[in-house]
């Protein structure tokens, strides 16, 4: 067998000890370089920005175990910001593994957060918990919130939150943030909340699934969108909170030029193989 | 009344009325009671939906009991099913901010998610050195498209070459968003489709009547 055909019959795990080196280096030791801002990011930034102090918001955590890494950092900042910001958020799952993963990004969020910010449960937050139905679910819960649950996460009956006093519709929320992960779940803010109620949404979604939300985004019923994490990334650069997402980013560099680099080494050889046929 | 009325006729008039005050809703401003009667029905779902979630764990448990006894291949991962499903249910129905329960949730089944769902890096960059070749210009084209993306997705992609953003961003922005909005409206238009043969009674698979479709039709 000549060398072409033995490199191009290479064995698989020399590749998967590739791609671990190339993603496992620099999560191990990060290193910071520049990045561009893509355009979705700046959007969802400044959507998220401009939102007014006082506001309440509606929030969908739909992280779980496989998509916390990529999209968890983001949602941590998301709630700091908003939270630094006065924002009030009313947290809501339509998955019960991401149920737990959203109680976990807003405890991280909480640790980090400058002392002295508001951020009492109950009254500048509160998480509703899982919500079954999937988009029914969520159009039952933005349409009469004490019909769909009686009490939130924590088990606190409804009307015994601050926050939730006097809302029991969408109608007084301010914006909607929707952290759907690969839930592919982001229509159902659009479809039930956005739409009916005349509420903008921003939101996240992993990287594989950006295209599929990008007519929502050219066609204005979605404000921007971080995708995967590199939007991530983008928010804690944007918001100058540097976290785990930025040293993540630095691994997809590593990864996305390692695959780059054997696509190429690939049709070369190939190339080479087939003209070696030829001759 | 007939079995067949209780059965097939009376779901599919049900179905049909609540779909279409459900749509009709949506278009036009209607009666508060009729709002009012939505919401209400809005609300069953996420009670339906839960105890589905639950009928659906009786009968995965019922499978498996079925396979540990009739002794079936692999019949010994069902013991540690029925094992892993009883300890969780135990302590999730004690408390899910159970700490024993967190715990088997954080070291367990976050870590197997994660690691399952990373698995794709390495099978998705060996199977590209393989098979993603350039044989004709149609598969030139996709690699070149794959290129500027992946390009434009990396972070140090704009600073190695900066006009891949403009480029990338312009094939997520037009071509690849046409796309996708075909396939959203053609998914659309297909489900407004199934939902007329559903509410006129043609489509019956949902009442459990496959055997009945070429029948009727």
């Amino acid at each position: 067998m000549s060398a072409v055909k033995k490199l191009l019959n290479i064995d698989p795990r020399i590749i998967y000890a590739l791609v671990f080196i190339s993603l496992g280096f620099p999560i191990l030791n990060p290193i910071m370089m520049p990045m561009a801002i893509q355009s979705y990011s700046q959007q969802a930034f400044e959507f998220s920005d401009n939102i007014p102090e006082g506001s309440i918001v509606l929030f969908e955590g739909g992280l779980g175990a496989a998509t916390y890494p990529q999209g968890g950092p983001g949602m941590v900042v998301q709630i700091y910001h908003m939270l630094t910001k006065g924002v009030k958020i009313i947290f809501f799952s339509i998955g019960t593994e991401q149920n737990a993963w959203t109680m976990t990004a807003i405890e991280t969020a909480l640790a980090k957060l400058p002392a002295g910010t508001p951020a009492e449960n109950g009254v500048d937050w509160v998480h509703l918990g899982y919500i079954a139905g999937q988009e029914a679910g969520v159009g039952s819960l933005v349409n009469d919130m004490r019909a769909t649950l009686s009490a939130d996460y924590f088990d606190t009956p409804l009307d015994d939150i601050p926050l939730l006093e006097g809302i029991n519709d969408a109608s007084e929320i301010e914006a909607i943030l929707w952290w759907g992960g690969s839930e592919a779940s982001i229509p159902y803010g659009i479809r039930q909340i956005s739409e009916p109620f005349g509420i903008p949404i921003t939101g996240m979604c992993t990287t594989n699934e950006v295209p599929n939300f990008s007519p929502y985004i050219s066609s204005g019923q979605l404000t921007g969108l971080f995708g995967g994490v590199r939007g991530s990334a983008e928010y804690e650069y944007l918001l100058d909170l540097p976290g785990p997402a930025l040293g993540q980013a630095m691994a997809t560099n590593f990864g996305g030029l390692l695959w780059m680099i054997m696509v190429i080494l690939g049709n070369v050889l190939y190339f080479i193989d087939k003209m070696g046929g030829e001759s | 009344m007939s079995e067949r009325m209780y059965k097939v006729q009376i779901p599919i008039y049900l179905t049909a009325l609540l779909g279409i005050l459900m749509i009709v809703e949506h278009f036009f401003p209607m009666p508060v009671v009729v709002t009012g009667f939505n919401t209400t029905i809005r609300s069953f779902v996420t009670v339906v939906s839960a105890a589905a979630l639950m009928l659906g764990v009786c009968f995965l448990t019922i499978s498996h009991v079925r396979t540990i006894s009739q002794q079936k291949s692999q019949w010994y991962y069902s013991i540690f099913f029925i094992i892993s499903l009883a300890i969780t249910t135990g302590l999730g129905l004690m408390s899910v901010r159970n700490e024993s329960f967190l715990w088997i949730y954080s070291n367990m089944t976050a870590s197997i998610g994660a690691a399952l769902y990373s698995l794709t890096a390495f099978y998705i960059t060996s199977a590209a050195y393989r098979v993603f070749r350039a044989r004709n210009w149609s598969a030139g084209v996709l690699l070149f498209t794959a290129f500027v993306v992946l390009m434009m997705l990396i972070p140090i992609g704009a600073i190695i070459f900066p006009p891949v953003v403009t480029i990338g961003e312009w094939l997520r922005s037009f071509p690849s968003s046409a796309g996708f909005r075909g396939m959203i409206m053609g998914t659309s238009l297909g489900v407004m489709g199934l939902t007329v043969r559903v509410f006129s009674g043609r489509q019956k698979e949902h009442l459990g009547l496959r055997e009945e479709r070429t029948g009727d039709q």
